[in-house]
C-alpha cells in the first residue's frame, strides 16, 4: 500500500444520496470546506434513478440534476466519487482521522466528453446495475444520461484489457494505468448519509422472484417508468408484452418478522400509489391492483394522492399476498386472503410488482474504532437523543442524515439532512481550533 | 436590443416532449428575428446541458438565452446562474414556463399545446430582445433573528441558532415555553416525559446569553423584508394591573414556529359533550398520566374497556382535513400500552381506519397486538356508532377484519383520537402574508427544494405550522429553518432582487393610488424637489406589478417587465 496522501477539510460527509448532498450544500453555503465521498460512479444516491416522486409528482431528475449540478460545481466542496472511508478514529474533538481508498476509474473524468464512442467498441456486455438488470451495458460504458460527473467508466471485473476502447477514445482518457489512491483525511466533524439498501425478494421463494420473469421489484418499475428507462415504453421482462393486468405487492419484506424485518419500510405505500397513478397514464386501458395490509399514506398530501389514485381508478384490495404461481404463457396467479370478504381468493395478472422495503445499509458498520459507533437492532445508526436531536450519533462530532437511520421518504430525508447540518456547524462553531 | 439569442427548449425527459412537439416549436422559432440557436435538450436543467450552454453562449457569442421548460419557480435561478457563467448579465436571461402553463395543461390536445408553446416561447423571445442588464441592490442585514413559538420546534430553534452565535429574540404568546411537548406524560419511541424533554432543552437555553426569551407576548405587527424586519411586541403584564409593555424589535430573519391545535369535535360528533364517558386524546393522555392507583377512573367510575376511535377530525371524506394527521396512530398506540401496563384489568379496543405506524413505530403496533389489544377496523363511510343504554355505553361497528359483521360492545370510556388542525389565531400568518396549503397549514416553497422556505424571503416556517408532525420530525424541521434563516443573514449584507417598481418622478403628481394597490406596504409618498410624489422602498418591493396598471399617468414601470417589453410580447401573442 502507498503512503495516503494527507488532506484536510472542516467536514466529511459521507454518502452523495439526496441526504448527503443536501448536508454538504448547508455546510458548503455557510463557507465550510466539505469533503464529499460517495462509493458510486455518480453523485445523487437512488433518487436519480427514480422517475417522479410523491405527492407531487416532479420529475425526480428535475428536482436533483440541478442539486447535483450546484455540488460537482460547489466551490466549498470536493467530491470523491469511487471512494470508501475505511476507517475513522477521533484523536481529539475536533480532530478526527479518516482513511479513504478511492478507487481508479481507468477514464479521467475531466478529458472525457461522454462520446460513448468507447460504449459501442466495447466487446463485453453485462446487467446494467443502473436499469436493475433490465437491460445490459458495456464494460466501458457512461453509467446512465443524467450521471455527474457524466464520464465514461471501465469495469474492470468484466473488462478483457482488448484495448478497443482505448483505440476509439478520441480524447485518450482512457489509462489502464490508473491506480488505487489512498488519502488521510483530517477532519473536525463527520456527517453520515449511508442511505439504505432495498430489500432482495430473493428471500421469499413463494413470491418466485428470480424465477417468475414477470415478478419485478418496485425498483425495476421505476426505472421502467422512468424519463431515462430502457424500453421507451412499459414491457412486462418475459416475453415484451405490454401488461394489462398489473398487480403491486405491499409489505415485500417489510412488517414481516420471518425474514427478519419488523419495521414498516414507511415508503412504500407511497411510491406504490405514485407508479399506479404514472401507469394508468402510461397503459390507459391497463387494470392496476394494490394488494395492501394498510395504506399508510400519512405525510403531508399524501392522504388526497391515495384518495386521487382511488378516484383515478386504481383498485386497491386489502389482503397480503400469499403466493405467486406461473402459468405457461408467464401470466400470474396471486394467492391472497381478501380481508373485506373474509375468504382466499385467487387473481390472474401480467405481471407483479414487489414493493420492496427499506433495510439498512452494512457498510458504515466497521469503519469507527471500537464499536464506538452505535446502532438499532435493525444496524440503523442509532439515534441518540431522538427527540431533542434526531441526528446525533453516539459519537459526539459524528451526525447522521437521512435514511442511514431508518426508513424516511425524500421530504423527511432532506428536512434530517437540513437539520445534521445544522448540528455540524454548531458543532464547528463551538468547537473552533483553540 | 439583443441580436444573438440562443432558444433551448426542454423535454422534460417527457414531461413537455409527450404533449408538446419540441422539434416542431424548435423550427417555428429558429428563424425569429435576433434568434441564432435554437435547440431542444432532453433535461436542460442537467449538468451537461448546463456546460453546453455556457459554451453556447461563449462560441456563438450570445447577447442573449431562452430555456423553454418548467415553472421559473423551480428553476429560474438555475439558468440564470448558467448565464451569468457564460458572463452574461444574469438578468438577461428570459424563462418560458412550456410545462405547467402547457405540457400539464393541455395534456389532452397536443396540436393546441404545441401551437400554444410556440406562442409562449416567441413571446420570451420577444421579451429577451428588450431585456437589460441589471444589478441587485445591496443593503446591510440585521442579523438577529426572531422566533416565533416556543414549542420544542421554537426552542430547538432558538438553540441551534445560538449555537452558530447568533443573536434570538424568542417570542412565546403563553405564560411558559414548551408547547403542546411539555404537557404530555411519556413519549413514544423513548419513553422520555414531554415534560422533561422541555426541562431539559429550556435549561440549556435559558442559560445562553445571547437568546432573548419573552414569554407572555405576542407580535401584534410587521414591518419590512429581509434583513430588515421590525416587529411591534406587546408583553402582556405579569402582575395584573401593570401597565402592557410594548416593544420594537429590529430581526434580519423570521422562524414562524406556532405549533397546531388538537382538533376539537363537535358537540354530539361520536357522541361528545352527550356522553360524558367520550373525551379527546389529549384529555386521556392527561387522565392516564395524572391518574395513580391500580386502577384507572375517570369521573369516580371504574374503567376496564377502553374504545378508541381513529381519525376524528382527520381523513375527513366530507368538508375539510382531508389530511392524516400522522401522530395520532403511533400516540394512542403507545399510551394504550402504558395504559394496559399501569392499571389493572385494562382491555384496549381500537376501532381504526388502517393502522398507520410507520417506520419503526410499527414495533409498538407489534407490542400491542402481543398484549392482546383488539384492533377492529371500519370504512370511512360506516363510522362507529355511540349511544347511551341506560348508565351502559355501548359502540357498533363494522368490522371489515371479521368480513364486516356488525359487533356491539359495552365500553367504559370512548377515546376520540383527535388529530392535529392548523391554529384557529392566524393573526401571525396573516401579518406576515404567509401562504397556505389546500390544508390549512402554512405552506413551504417546494416540498423538496426548499422545504422550510416560504414565499415571503427571510421568513422560514418550523415544525408543526407546516402541517402534522411528531416531535422528532418537528425538531428537523426546526433545525432546517434555523440553519436557513441563519444562511440568510450571516454575512451583515444581502442582495435583493433589481425587479422593482419605478417612478418617473417627473410624471407622478402624487394620487396614492399605487400606494392602496401595493401589498408589501413599498410606496410612500414623499417630496422630491419640491413636489409631492411617489418614492419606492426597494428592499421592501417584491416587483409584483400591482402598482403599475393603477397609475392613472402611466408613471411607474417595472424595472425587468417595463411597458416596452411587455407590448412586444402581447404583440406576438395576439
Amino acid at each position: 500500500m502507498k503512503e495516503p496522501k494527507i488532506i484536510e477539510y472542516d467536514a466529511l460527509v459521507i454518502g452523495a444520496g439526496i441526504a448527503g448532498g443536501e448536508t454538504a450544500l448547508n455546510l458548503a453555503n455557510t463557507g465550510y470546506k466539505v469533503l464529499l465521498v460517495e462509493k458510486d460512479h455518480s453523485l445523487g444516491g437512488k433518487m436519480i434513478l427514480l422517475s417522479k416522486v410523491f405527492p407531487t409528482l416532479d420529475c425526480a431528475a428535475c428536482i436533483t440534476t440541478p442539486k447535483v449540478s450546484e455540488i460537482a460545481r460547489h466551490k466549498n466542496i470536493t467530491v470523491f466519487t469511487e471512494s470508501e472511508v475505511t476507517n475513522i478514529s477521533k484523536e481529539s474533538a475536533n480532530n478526527f482521522v479518516a482513511q479513504i481508498t478511492k478507487k481508479p476509474r481507468y477514464v479521467h473524468v475531466d478529458d472525457c466528453t461522454a462520446c460513448q464512442l468507447c460504449e459501442q467498441a466495447c466487446p463485453v456486455s453485462v446487467q446494467d446495475e443502473y436499469q436493475y438488470g433490465l437491460i445490459g451495458r458495456k464494460a466501458a460504458y457512461i453509467p446512465f444520461s443524467i450521471a455527474n460527473p457524466k464520464a465514461a467508466v471501465i469495469d474492470i471485473e468484466n473488462c478483457t484489457l482488448c484495448g478497443a476502447c482505448e483505440r476509439v477514445c478520441p480524447t485518450q482518457c482512457i489509462d489502464f494505468t490508473m491506480e488505487t489512491e489512498y488519502y488521510e483525511l483530517h477532519t473536525k466533524t463527520v456527517v453520515l448519509a449511508t442511505g439504505f439498501t432495498l430489500f432482495d425478494p430473493i428471500e421469499i421463494p413463494r413470491y418466485g422472484y428470480g424465477r417468475y420473469k414477470n415478478v419485478i421489484t418496485s425498483m425495476q418499475m421505476e426505472r421502467e417508468i422512468a424519463p431515462t428507462r430502457p424500453y421507451n415504453t412499459i414491457l412486462r421482462p418475459g416475453d415484451g408484452k405490454v401488461p394489462d393486468r398489473i398487480a403491486y405487492v405491499l409489505c415485500a419484506g417489510s412488517r414481516d418478522n420471518t425474514v427478519g424485518n419488523p419495521n414498516c419500510s414507511q415508503i412504500c405505500c407511497m411510491y406504490s400509489i405514485k407508479q399506479a397513478q404514472l401507469l394508468m397514464g402510461a397503459l390507459p386501458m391497463a387494470d392496476i391492483t394494490i394488494y395492501y395490509i394498510n395504506i399508510r399514506s400519512f405525510g403531508k398530501g399524501f392522504e388526497e394522492f391515495y384518495q386521487q389514485a382511488k378516484s383515478m381508478g386504481v383498485e386497491f384490495v386489502k389482503g397480503k399476498i400469499g403466493e405467486i404461481t406461473e402459468k405457461d404463457n408467464g401470466d400470474l396467479i396471486l394467492r391472497y386472503e381478501d380481508i373485506n370478504e373474509g375468504v382466499v381468493k385467487e387473481a390472474e395478472h401480467d405481471m407483479a410488482v414487489l414493493s420492496v422495503g427499506v433495510r439498512s445499509n452494512p457498510t458504515i458498520g466497521k469503519i469507527f474504532n471500537n464499536g464506538a459507533l452505535k446502532f438499532d437492532p435493525l444496524n440503523f445508526v442509532a439515534q441518540e437523543d431522538l427527540m431533542g436531536s434526531p441526528s446525533k450519533t453516539s459519537i459526539k462530532g459524528v451526525f447522521v442524515a437521512g435514511t442511514a437511520t431508518g426508513p424516511m421518504d425524500i421530504p423527511d430525508s432532506i428536512l434530517s439532512a437540513g437539520s445534521a447540518a445544522s448540528e455540524a456547524i454548531s458543532y464547528l462553531t463551538q468547537h473552533q481550533e483553540v | 436590443m439583443k441580436e444573438r439569442i440562443g432558444v433551448y427548449i426542454c423535454h422534460c425527459g417527457g414531461n413537455i416532449s409527450d404533449y408538446v412537439d419540441v422539434e416542431k416549436v424548435r423550427q417555428a422559432v429558429q428563424d425569429d428575428e435576433g434568434v441564432v440557436l435554437a435547440k431542444t435538450t432532453v433535461f436542460a436543467c442537467s449538468d451537461s446541458n448546463q456546460t453546453d450552454m455556457v459554451n453556447d453562449i461563449k462560441e456563438h457569442n450570445l447577447d442573449g438565452v431562452i430555456v423553454s421548460s418548467c415553472s421559473p419557480k423551480l428553476h429560474l435561478t438555475t439558468f440564470r446562474d448558467v448565464t451569468e457563467r457564460g458572463e452574461l448579465n444574469k438578468y438577461t436571461y428570459v424563462h418560458a414556463n412550456i410545462r405547467e402553463q402547457v405540457s400539464w395543461a393541455h395534456s389532452d390536445d397536443k396540436i393546441g399545446a404545441t401551437e400554444k408553446a410556440i406562442h409562449v416561447v416567441k413571446a420570451a423571445i420577444a421579451k429577451s430582445r428588450y431585456a437589460k442588464p441589471l444589478y441587485p441592490n445591496q443593503f446591510e442585514a440585521e442579523k438577529t433573528i426572531a422566533v416565533i413559538g416556543a414549542g420544542i420546534a421554537g426552542l430547538k430553534a432558538a438553540i441551534s441558532l445560538s449555537d452558530k452565535n447568533s443573536n434570538v429574540v424568542l417570542i412565546e404568546k403563553e405564560n411558559r415555553v414548551g408547547g403542546h411537548t411539555a404537557t404530555w406524560g411519556s413519549l413514544f419511541m423513548t419513553d422520555e416525559r414531554g415534560s422533561e424533554l422541555i426541562d431539559r432543552i429550556y435549561s440549556d437555553l435559558s442559560q445562553r446569553e445571547n437568546v432573548f426569551i419573552l414569554t407572555g407576548s405576542e407580535v401584534i405587527s410587521s414591518k419590512g423584508s429581509i434583513g430588515n424586519f421590525t416587529l411591534k411586541i406587546r408583553k402582556k403584564p405579569q402582575i395584573a394591573g401593570d401597565p402592557v409593555e410594548t416593544m420594537e424589535i429590529n430581526v434580519g430573519s423570521i422562524v414562524v414556529a406556532t405549533g397546531f391545535e388538537h382538533y376539537s369535535p363537535e358537540e354530539g360528533e361520536f357522541a361528545f359533550a352527550q356522553n360524558e364517558a367520550v373525551i379527546t386524546l389529549p384529555n386521556f393522555k392527561q387522565l392516564v398520566d395524572e391518574s395513580s392507583g391500580k386502577v384507572l377512573e375517570y369521573n369516580g367510575k371504574k374503567i376496564k374497556n377502553i374504545a378508541y376511535v381513529y381519525c376524528v377530525g382527520s381523513r375527513q371524506t366530507e368538508g375539510e382535513n382531508k389530511y392524516c394527521s400522522r401522530y395520532c396512530c403511533t400516540s394512542v398506540i403507545h399510551t394504550a400500552i402504558e395504559t394496559k401496563k399501569k392499571f389493572k384489568g385494562i382491555q384496549n379496543i381500537h376501532l381504526n381506519r388502517g393502522i398507520r405506524t410507520y417506520g419503526k413505530q410499527e414495533l409498538l403496533y407489534a407490542e400491542s397486538l402481543q398484549m392482546g389489544d383488539l384492533y377492529l377496523q371500519f370504512n370511512d363511510d360506516t363510522p362507529p356508532e355511540i349511544r347511551n343504554e341506560g348508565k351502559k355505553t355501548v359502540v357498533t361497528v363494522k368490522d371489515i377484519l371479521s368480513a364486516g359483521r356488525e359487533l356491539e360492545m359495552e365500553v367504559d370510556l370512548v377515546v376520540l383520537v383527535t388529530g392535529m388542525v392548523p391554529r384557529k389565531d392566524q393573526s401571525i400568518g396573516k401579518m406576515l402574508k404567509l401562504p397556505k396549503g389546500r390544508d390549512k397549514f402554512y405552506n413551504e416553497v417546494h416540498m423538496k427544494l426548499r422545504p422550510v422556505e416560504t414565499v415571503i424571503d427571510g421568513i422560514t416556517i418550523a415544525g408543526t405550522c407546516q402541517g402534522p408532525k411528531n416531535i422528532s420530525e418537528s425538531v428537523n424541521s426546526a433545525l432546517s429553518a434555523a440553519t436557513k434563516s441563519f444562511s440568510y443573514v450571516s454575512k451583515g449584507t444581502l442582495e435583493t432582487e433589481p425587479i422593482v417598481a419605478e417612478v418617473d418622478h417627473e410624471v407622478c403628481s402624487w394620487c396614492g393610488k399605487c400606494a392602496e394597490a401595493c401589498p408589501f406596504d413599498a410606496i410612500e409618498k414623499q417630496e422630491v424637489n419640491g413636489k409631492e410624489v411617489a418614492v419606492i422602498n426597494t428592499s421592501v418591493c417584491k416587483g409584483c406589478g400591482m402598482c403599475t396598471p393603477v397609475c392613472p399617468v402611466d408613471a411607474i414601470d417595472l424595472i425587468g417587465y417595463t411597458s416596452e417589453e411587455m407590448k412586444s410580447m402581447i404583440e406576438v401573442l395576439a
